[in-house]
């Protein structure tokens, strides 16, 4: 069953900007990855799917509620981590957070708790000092303080240290096994890869391919044997490139990373960032 | 309708304005107040009548014989209009135009609120600082009339002129409110917010001027509100302050409903 669900989305904001005829639906307990450079269209999917914006044509929903005319309904079973964290800057963190349950109505404590220490974030500094990262920790702690089941993160961890890049993707991983949908943008593939079960790459508005993170790979996989002089040579060569030994013979396969997929999908317009001028 | 922890946050955030403009009202009423004597009288009517055209551009005018109708030459002309305008266009513009423009509206659209009760609460946080403005103007005016010149001061008359005042500035704030409910960059939402009162009092400023410009009251809503005709119990300037508190009721409505139905990047 779907939860997330975008039909035929257009938002046309000249130039070649915007999002053209966007499809694709996000399925209970699935994690959806949603891949592409700067600027072609993520974030204003996004902002249709929390409400902000009013679909030009086509329509999102999420749990069979228009994203749109029913969205604090919708508000209230998601957790949303913005591509650009802004907070109030003369807060605390500690005061922010503590604003944002009283604001939700939201009464219990111990997950905001745990999210704390999961991400070793102090709250108690003023918001306008906080460095990215942090401000970033604190977006993450106030998106699940009020244990969202369907989670919608637009560059969750830009900002973050790999250290906490790892943390915040098992979290992930954690919460999916807990039943939870999630829809992920990122230009990070490996995080993409670790996390989500299918992955949609958008293109100057377009979806350019949507399917399942194991399919792509699969495509994209290539085997070679090599055979070397030895068998003590060959044991060590498999060792080092993580091949398969038998005999002489060593067969290594290389996983094309999703960089390097990605890249395929891309290749030939390098100029996609600063769009045509 | 409302989001009590938004109306709280957002009136520790109106504090300081309040606290300045009250300072400074408290100051200059007080000042003014004691300098209430029929002979000082007598001097600023010489002004008045030496230089007429610039002590009415800024509502002074002569006959100010009663202690209220000398409040209402020196206190209602400039003071207590441009004080709690100011207080309208600084916090209507911060409510959310501001949030817009910094994205930290996101804070308060990604829960489930509706952006309904969010521009309400927003509406209540700036008419309560305005009454609570114009409702403490009042309370330092009695007791600066009461202990300076017990019992001159028609307290009636002071209620319906602070009454006429407080809805004045209703309808400023619904101008800065609605300008930065369609605007989501501050540029614009102050240039409209700051602009359009600032115009109008200078077109009062020109139509109390001169005779020949007397024409420009005719294209500033400062004209509904007349302290003279109050005091005296006029029929149309009652009539104009309920055309004020009737735009403003219109204006934060319109407010509301343009925050409602707009697009946000954000």
């Amino acid at each position: 069953m779907s939860v997330i669900e975008i039909e035929n989305l257009v938002r046309d904001y000249g130039d070649g900007k915007g999002v053209f005829d966007i499809s694709f639906h996000v399925d209970q307990g699935e994690a959806f990855g949603f891949l592409g450079p700067n600027g072609a269209g993520k974030t204003t999917t996004i902002r249709h799917l929390m409400g902000f914006l009013k679909p030009k044509a086509g329509k999102c929903t999420i749990d069979g509620l228009d994203c749109w005319r029913e969205r604090e309904k919708v508000q209230a079973r998601l957790g949303y981590i913005p591509g650009e964290i802004s907070f109030f800057d003369d807060m605390t963190g500690t005061e922010f957070l503590k604003f944002i349950a009283q604001y939700r109505k939201i009464s219990t404590q111990s997950r905001k708790e745990e999210l704390l220490e999961r991400f070793e974030l102090d709250p108690k500094s003023k918001i306008k000092k906080m460095s990215k990262g942090t401000k970033q920790k604190l977006g993450i702690v106030a998106a699940f303080m009020h244990d969202p089941d369907i989670l919608i993160l637009d560059e969750p961890t830009s900002g973050l240290d790999p250290l906490m890049q790892s943390r915040f993707v098992s979290f992930v991983a954690e919460e999916k096994k807990h039943g939870k949908t999630v829809l992920m943008s990122s230009h990070m593939f490996e995080e993409v890869e670790r996390t989500c079960d299918r992955i949609g790459i958008i293109r100057k508005g377009r979806m350019i391919a949507v399917d399942s993170a194991a399919a792509l790979h699969e495509r994209h996989t290539r085997s070679y044997t090599v055979t070397l002089e030895n068998e003590t040579a060959a044991e060590a060569f498999a060792a080092d490139f993580d091949g398969i030994c038998s005999g002489t013979k060593v067969t290594v396969t290389t996983k094309q990373s999703l960089e390097e997929i990605f890249m395929n999908y891309y290749g030939g317009e390098e100029n996609d960032q600063h769009g045509t001028i | 309708m409302i989001n009590t922890a938004l109306y709280k946050r957002e009136m520790k955030g109106s504090i300081k304005l309040l606290i300045i403009f009250g300072a400074v009202i408290t100051m200059y009423v007080s000042i003014i107040i004691t300098m209430y004597d029929p002979q000082m009288m007598k001097m600023l009517d010489g002004f008045v009548e030496a230089m007429p055209e610039l002590m009415a551009a800024v509502g002074m005018k002569t006959s100010a014989a009663s202690l209220l109708g000398f409040m209402v030459s020196y206190l209602y002309g400039f003071i207590l209009l441009i004080f709690p305008m100011l207080f309208c266009i600084l916090r209507g513009n911060a409510l959310i135009a501001k949030y817009v423009d910094k994205g930290s509206m996101v804070s308060l659209t990604a829960a489930p609120i509706k952006r309904r009760t969010i521009a309400f609460t927003q509406m209540n946080v700036l008419v309560s600082g305005i009454i609570l403005l114009v409702f403490y103007s009042t309370i330092v005016e009695l007791i600066c009339a009461g202990s300076s010149f017990q019992g001159e001061l028609d307290i009636t008359a002071l209620l319906i002129l602070n009454g006429g005042l407080l809805c004045l500035h209703l309808f400023i704030g619904g101008i800065c409110f609605l300008s930065s409910c369609i605007f989501s960059d501050t540029r614009y939402s102050v240039a409209l917010g700051a602009g359009i009162p600032a115009l109008m009092y200078v077109l009062q400023m020109l139509a109390n001027a001169g005779e020949k410009a007397e024409w420009a009251k005719y294209f500033t809503f400062f004209t509904l509100f007349h302290p003279e005709g109050l005091i005296a119990g006029e029929n149309s300037a009652i009539a104009g302050i309920f055309i004020l508190l009737a735009g403003a009721v219109i204006l934060y409505a319109a407010g509301i409903m343009v925050f409602e139905r707009k697009d946000l990047s954000i």
